[in-house]
């Protein structure tokens, strides 16, 4: 039997797919590159997905999970035909402990929906990347997924308790647990943000976090970045660790306005975007804190949000930065690297210099608060040379952060996109110990091969590593 | 090959898509399929592969792209504000030409030339009026027949407004044209007359242009864009004369107000057209129409596609069910499509039957027994859905009977 | 020891510390002063086939068992503060500064790593091997979600680097948090940054009577905590808002952080149960073993408690009650007065043992990294 018959023969002809033009619009997720798709799969339970995986393994081809296709790394996105294990349509909330705070849910449910379905019990899933209102529990799994308010409660790893987890073997493990500091090794911590190499994940025990009672959202205009800059670490300086801690350059606030109409100040050369959550004791007395220091660096505008209406216009509004920039030009190219907070100024200069040298449309929108840089380009990829000068910006936008004593990645994963960057931040040393830890999950390579690390990390074929000079 | 027709959906647009996915949960067959290839983005791929010549308009083209409800609610949440309902309507247009069948011949006869002849209406308004006397309609099965039996009853004589003029009740303030419609006009007549009542009483003159014909947004939602043009062009010369168009139709609203990408003098007529509850509301807030006093309790509101997502109405009906002594009730954040979307029943009746299910246990849920709905095909659905006991009404109306109590009391 | 080579014996000599013990019991200690050297012993170790244990305070050794390998590498001549950014909310550490010297040095800078309160004498590198926490991990979370960075000298005898000194950092697979609560199986963890939290302005404590409803009334508090003496809510924020939590509560304040000992007794137990749970595994504990002292943290669903060496059966219905409910019983020590055969340090193993073998395969290949620490069968 052929491949498409096997998975046919599990799955009903309706979920597998194979038409060159399915496999064509499979090929990318949210990212810029493309990749090779040999059929796509839609399992519906844990058993599914293992007899898809062990098919995949008798045909000899790698197996590649994808959610929602938000990813902006190119995790989903295979480099050699492979099986797309598609899990949308696991996306059942299953149980809800509403005094443990936990919910076991499926990978496929939609991270935003998980929250809604919540509301009558005053508690939400915490980590809210801006795509989250279509990315998929599974690819905040994947991922390990941030979002603006990650500043004070941690990425998605800090919020999953136990992954079901299926192997390369095909089967099917429950890694981590519903009582705390699960005995044995801490699996889970490494499953969380592993892009689909060390297993699928098929169900997912989320923890959930108390809504907060009050919440204070304030919008701050900047006549300089430098000022913005220097408000956020001064404002974490002070003892201060708020909800969220946003900024936006002027190009980004001009592009989002033309699309929220919040009334955005669009004379500022930065705005920050700054939420306090909790006791409305506390939230008026660090609102406050927070307006006066960003009055001491001479803010221009200051504005408080009157409602959750108007919370909700002004968090639209950074939550469609990345799309809103296709109104300046057809493609965007984006980094996700993370610096020290207080070397923020710095990497900024240097990246706007950057930018400025290679004379590329830069617009900026990033998490302040942890240092998480998101320098986006926009560019027409049809432009002949235009894509190789942009890679090229983007690269030394890369090489200043590390320089700054920055890494790679905050929140959207290494994937295709970063892995090759890899050895700047690693040693050969390092790259094979994590090489030591995928193996050990999948010795025969065909858990999504290609991502996360660059080829040729494991020790035993490291004379084919080149540019690995660690730190 | 690509593409063959001057209706070609246009690079510009395509490129538009940045592809993040912030559409998808909009998207109602992706919500039930988890398919990209159900989904705005994924369509729009598919698209962009074929206009690169990298992939053929084949059968799962045409399938991929025939699934698509066209309800557009993919276009308020995208920040590249894609035009995705007209890059749609153009791949149908390329569809049409490209992968001819008997099922497209007919329906383009049907969208394209049935919909433009007032006498083929009227022969079908009369048939059906007929049918509905003998209980014929009960004798047709599937999704034909459950729609044919959700519709109000015919009256007969027919009462076309098309070719009609009324004249205000008090002092007046000055006209305002009807968009009569095609179906409307012969099955959904109370509707305009519950308009036509309303605008009076604040002052206007109502007119139904005679030489008015279809808006053709179902010839052009199908791809009969030449169809869709002669249509349109008709229209622009019969409303040349008015400074102010009504429709209270959401489908055929969105799509006038859309002519400016389909003839000359297109725009200025999209310009020109209001739709009713907008036209009502702003009445309200001006005070050339009471606030009517009373309680008449919670009402559903269902909001078309056409209105929310294609024309971004959302306040308006609202507030004119208010303005009817109605306290309106959220049934569906997202506004998830109905399962009407035209004519899509006849191609996909199981997806358009789950729509429809879900959309009516909404209502249901909702605990109203009203449910008010500005769009003729979501009226059908509902009501071809809904248990009897929770009436389908168009908000105009509800208002219409507020203020008749009001004026004869 | 006469099976040590030349070898062995000169590495000894160098990396023997003149402040600790030769010898833990029959075993020689080591102690080196850099990852390089610990990666040196280890690799050496690994090649004679030298089963080893790490050792900081002694304070948690109990923890999966009594150890006795042929080597201890001790962690207390690497015990410097290698940085400490107060603006990025980081400090960098080596294992065997403690954690009283890691508050002194915060305190200064209102600052805190919020480890396990009241146990200064503990190192830094045994809290991160042992997977402990402190009492307000329910208010920031555990331990584990605070490191940041660890460099670590492996089985297999290399320095490895996971993690970064970043607040936020998806850059590659999370060794670091692995390495927490991996009990020395993955090799010797050699420096480690943490992740800090601003200390709120002001502190509380407020007794309470019934904790699992004042932890359901109270939003975040730092913890809640159940003893023989009581319940017990802890907060911190500015002025107001405390003083608004805590009146809320009841009568009784007391300003500052009053936290309650740690049960000692002759045979140390965790018991970890789901959150919800908390409340029975209390009347549990408290009708098994009436006697003994323990605190429960609410909201978070560990009973730390210590009953005494003739308890064994009591302990054994403890830990069956405990896996139904979803939960453990760990023991943490006192294995001179009930042995591990009568009351094992570990319950069923975990569903991934499987997958844990071969994890710590890759890290230790010669298997001789804390042999028999971890649960499930490792050796």
């Amino acid at each position: 039997m052929d491949l498409v018959a096997e998975l046919e023969s599990v799955l009903g002809s309706e979920r597998v797919r194979a038409h060159p033009l399915d496999r064509r619009v499979f090929a990318k997720d949210a990212g810029v590159k493309t990749g090779p798709v040999a059929a796509i799969v839609f399992p519906e339970t844990a058993e599914e997905t293992a007899s898809c995986v062990r098919i995949a393994a008798e045909a000899g081809i790698p197996v590649v999970p994808r959610g929602a296709g938000t990813g902006l790394a190119g995790g989903a996105v295979p480099v050699e035909p492979a099986l797309l294990v598609v899990m949308t349509r696991m996306n059942r909330i299953f149980e809800v402990d509403e005094q443990g705070r936990t919910a076991w849910v499926g990978p496929g449910v939609i991270n935003l929906e998980l929250s809604k379905q919540l509301a009558s019990t005053g508690l939400h899933f915490a980590p809210d990347p801006s795509s989250q209102q279509s990315c998929t529990i599974g690819g905040n799994v994947g991922t390990n997924a941030g979002g603006p308010h990650c500043l004070a409660e941690g990425t998605t790893v800090a919020h999953i308790l136990a992954v079901e987890l299926v192997t390369v073997d095909g089967e099917i493990v429950v890694v981590g647990a519903e009582y705390p500091d699960p005995i044995g090794l801490d699996l889970r911590a490494v499953i969380v943000g592993s892009e689909g190499t060390l297993g699928i994940v098929t169900r997912v025990l989320v923890k959930l976090t108390e809504n907060p009672p009050a919440v204070g959202t304030l919008l701050l205009g900047f006549p300089t970045v430098d000022a913005a800059a220097a408000t956020v670490s001064e404002i974490i300086a002070s003892g201060l660790v708020p909800a969220a801690l946003e900024m936006m350059d002027r190009p980004m606030v001009r592009a989002v306005e033309n699309f929220v109409h919040a009334g955005y100040p669009t004379d500022a050369a930065a705005v920050l975007l700054a939420e306090v959550a909790g006791h409305p004791e506390g939230v008026r007395a660090e609102a406050e804190m927070i307006e006066r220091i960003a009055r001491s660096h001479g803010a221009t505008s200051v504005r408080t949000a009157a409602d959750d209406a108007e919370r909700a216009l002004l968090w639209k509004g950074r939550k469609s930065a990345f799309g809103a920039i296709a109104q300046s030009a057809p493609d965007y190219y984006l980094h996700d690297t993370v610096v020290p907070r207080t070397r923020l100024v710095e990497v900024l200069d240097a990246i706007y210099e950057i930018a400025a040298r290679h004379g590329i449309s830069l617009l900026n929108v990033f998490h302040a608060g942890d240092g998480n840089l998101h320098p986006l380009v926009s560019f027409d990829a049809s432009r002949p040379g235009e894509l190789d000068r942009v890679l090229a910006a983007a690269d030394e936008m890369v090489r200043v952060s590390v320089e700054a004593g920055g890494t790679l990645s905050g929140e959207h994963g290494i994937g295709l996109e970063k892995r090759d960057l890899m050895g700047l931040v690693f040693s050969a040393d390092d790259l094979d110990a994590q090489a030591r830890l995928r193996e050990a999950f999948d010795p025969t390579g065909r858990m999504n091969p290609g991502k996360v690390l660059p080829e040729g990390s494991r020790c035993f074929d490291r004379a084919a590593v080149s540019g690995g000079t660690g730190r | 090959m690509s593409w063959v027709t001057d209706f070609a959906p246009e690079r510009d647009d395509l490129d538009s898509c940045v592809t993040c996915g912030l559409c998808l949960p909009f998207c109602p067959t992706f919500r039930l399929t988890g398919d990209e290839t159900a989904s705005p983005r994924g369509r729009l791929a598919a698209i962009l592969a074929v206009a690169r010549g990298e992939q053929p308009v084949d059968e799962r083209f045409d399938e991929m792209m025939s699934f698509c409800l066209q309800c557009r609610a993919c276009e308020p949440p995208c920040p590249s504000m894609v035009p995705y309902g007209k890059i749609q309507e153009r791949v149908r247009a390329e569809l049409l030409v490209q992968r001819p069948s008997l099922r497209r011949f007919l329906r383009r006869l049907v969208l394209g030339r049935g919909l433009a002849s007032p006498t083929m209406l009227r022969t079908a308004g009369i048939g059906v009026a007929v049918a509905q006397r003998l209980g014929l309609t009960r004798l047709v099965g599937g999704p034909t027949g459950r729609s044919l039996r959700a519709l109000r009853r015919v009256s007969l004589p027919l009462r076309p407004t098309r070719g009609r003029s009324w004249e205000p009740r008090g002092t007046p303030v000055g006209t305002v044209a009807l968009f009569s419609g095609c179906v409307m006009d012969v099955w959904f007549t109370p509707v305009h007359e519950a308009l036509v009542d309303v605008l009076r009483v604040a002052g206007y003159r109502v007119v139904a242009p005679a030489s008015q014909v279809c808006c053709g947004a179902l010839a052009a939602h199908d791809g009969a864009a030449f169809d869709a043009v002669r249509m349109a062009a008709h229209n622009v010369r019969a409303f040349a004369e008015v400074d102010l168009v009504v429709v209270d139709a959401a489908g055929c609203g969105a799509h006038l107000r859309d002519y400016g990408h389909w003839v000359d003098g297109g725009a200025e007529l999209a310009a020109k057209t209001v739709d009713a509850t907008v036209l009502v509301a702003r009445l309200l807030d001006d005070g050339a129409l009471p606030e009517l006093e009373g309680d008449r309790g919670e009402v559903a509101v269902q909001d078309p596609c056409h209105l929310r997502h294609a024309q971004r109405i959302v306040e308006e009906p609202r507030r004119v069910l208010r303005a009817a002594g109605y306290v309106p009730v959220e049934i569906d954040d997202l506004g998830l499509c109905c399962g009407a979307a035209g004519i899509y029943g006849l191609s996909y009746p199981d997806t358009s039957a789950e729509l429809g299910r879900r959309k009516a246990a909404q209502v249901r849920d909702s605990g109203a027994s009203v449910v008010a709905s500005a769009n003729p095909g979501c009226e059908l659905q509902l009501r071809g859905h809904l248990d009897v006991g929770i009436e389908v009404r168009h908000p105009i109306e509800l208002y219409r009977d507020a203020l008749l109590d009001e004026l004869t009391a | 020891m006469t099976a040590l080579r030349e070898v062995t014996r000169r590495l000894l000599e160098r990396l023997r510390p003149d402040d600790v013990p030769e010898a833990i019991g029959d075993a020689p200690v080591v102690a080196p002063s850099t990852a390089d050297e610990a990666a040196e012993v280890l690799r050496h170790a690994a090649e004679e086939g030298l089963t080893v244990g790490f050792v900081g305070a002694g304070t948690r050794l109990g923890l999966g068992g009594p150890l006795e390998p042929d080597l201890w590498v001790s962690s207390s001549r690497m015990a410097r503060v290698v940085d400490h950014q107060p603006a990025d909310l980081t400090l960098t550490v080596e294992p065997g500064v403690t954690l009283g010297e890691i508050e002194e040095l915060l305190g200064a800078h209102r600052q805190s790593a919020i480890l396990p309160e009241g146990r200064p004498e503990e190192t830094i590198g045994g809290v991160v091997a042992a997977g402990a926490s402190g009492f307000r991990r329910l208010r920031y979370g555990p331990t584990r979600d605070r490191v940041l960075e660890v460099v670590l000298a492996t089985g297999y005898g290399e320095v490895v680097r996971a993690g970064a000194p970043l607040v936020k950092n998806v850059t590659g697979y999370d060794l670091s948090r692995l390495v927490v609560g991996s009990l020395g199986s993955l090799g010797f963890v050699a420096r480690i940054c943490l992740k800090l939290w601003p200390e709120p302005p002001v502190h509380a404590t407020v007794p309470v009577t019934d904790p699992a409803a004042a932890l359901a009334a109270t939003y975040r508090p730092l913890a809640v905590l159940e003893t023989r003496e009581g319940g017990f809510v802890y907060l911190g924020g500015t002025e107001a808002q405390v003083g608004a939590q805590a009146a809320a509560l009841g009568a009784g304040v007391r300003v500052g952080l009053a936290w309650p000992d740690r049960p000692t007794g002759p045979v140390p137990v965790e018991l970890r149960v789901p959150a919800r749970a908390l409340p029975e595994a209390v009347r549990t504990v408290r009708r098994l073993l009436p006697e003994a002292p323990f605190v429960a943290e609410h909201g978070v669903g560990v009973v730390h408690l210590a009953g005494p060496a003739d308890a064994d059966e009591e302990f054994r219905t403890l830990r069956r009650w405990a896996e139904r409910a979803g939960g453990v019983v760990v023991r943490l020590g006192g294995y001179d007065v009930l042995s591990a055969s009568e009351f094992p340090p570990w319950g069923a193993p975990p569903p991934w043992a499987g997958l844990q073998r071969r994890v710590v395969a890759a890290f230790d290949p010669a298997g001789v990294l804390a042999p028999g620490k971890l649960p499930g069968g490792l050796r």
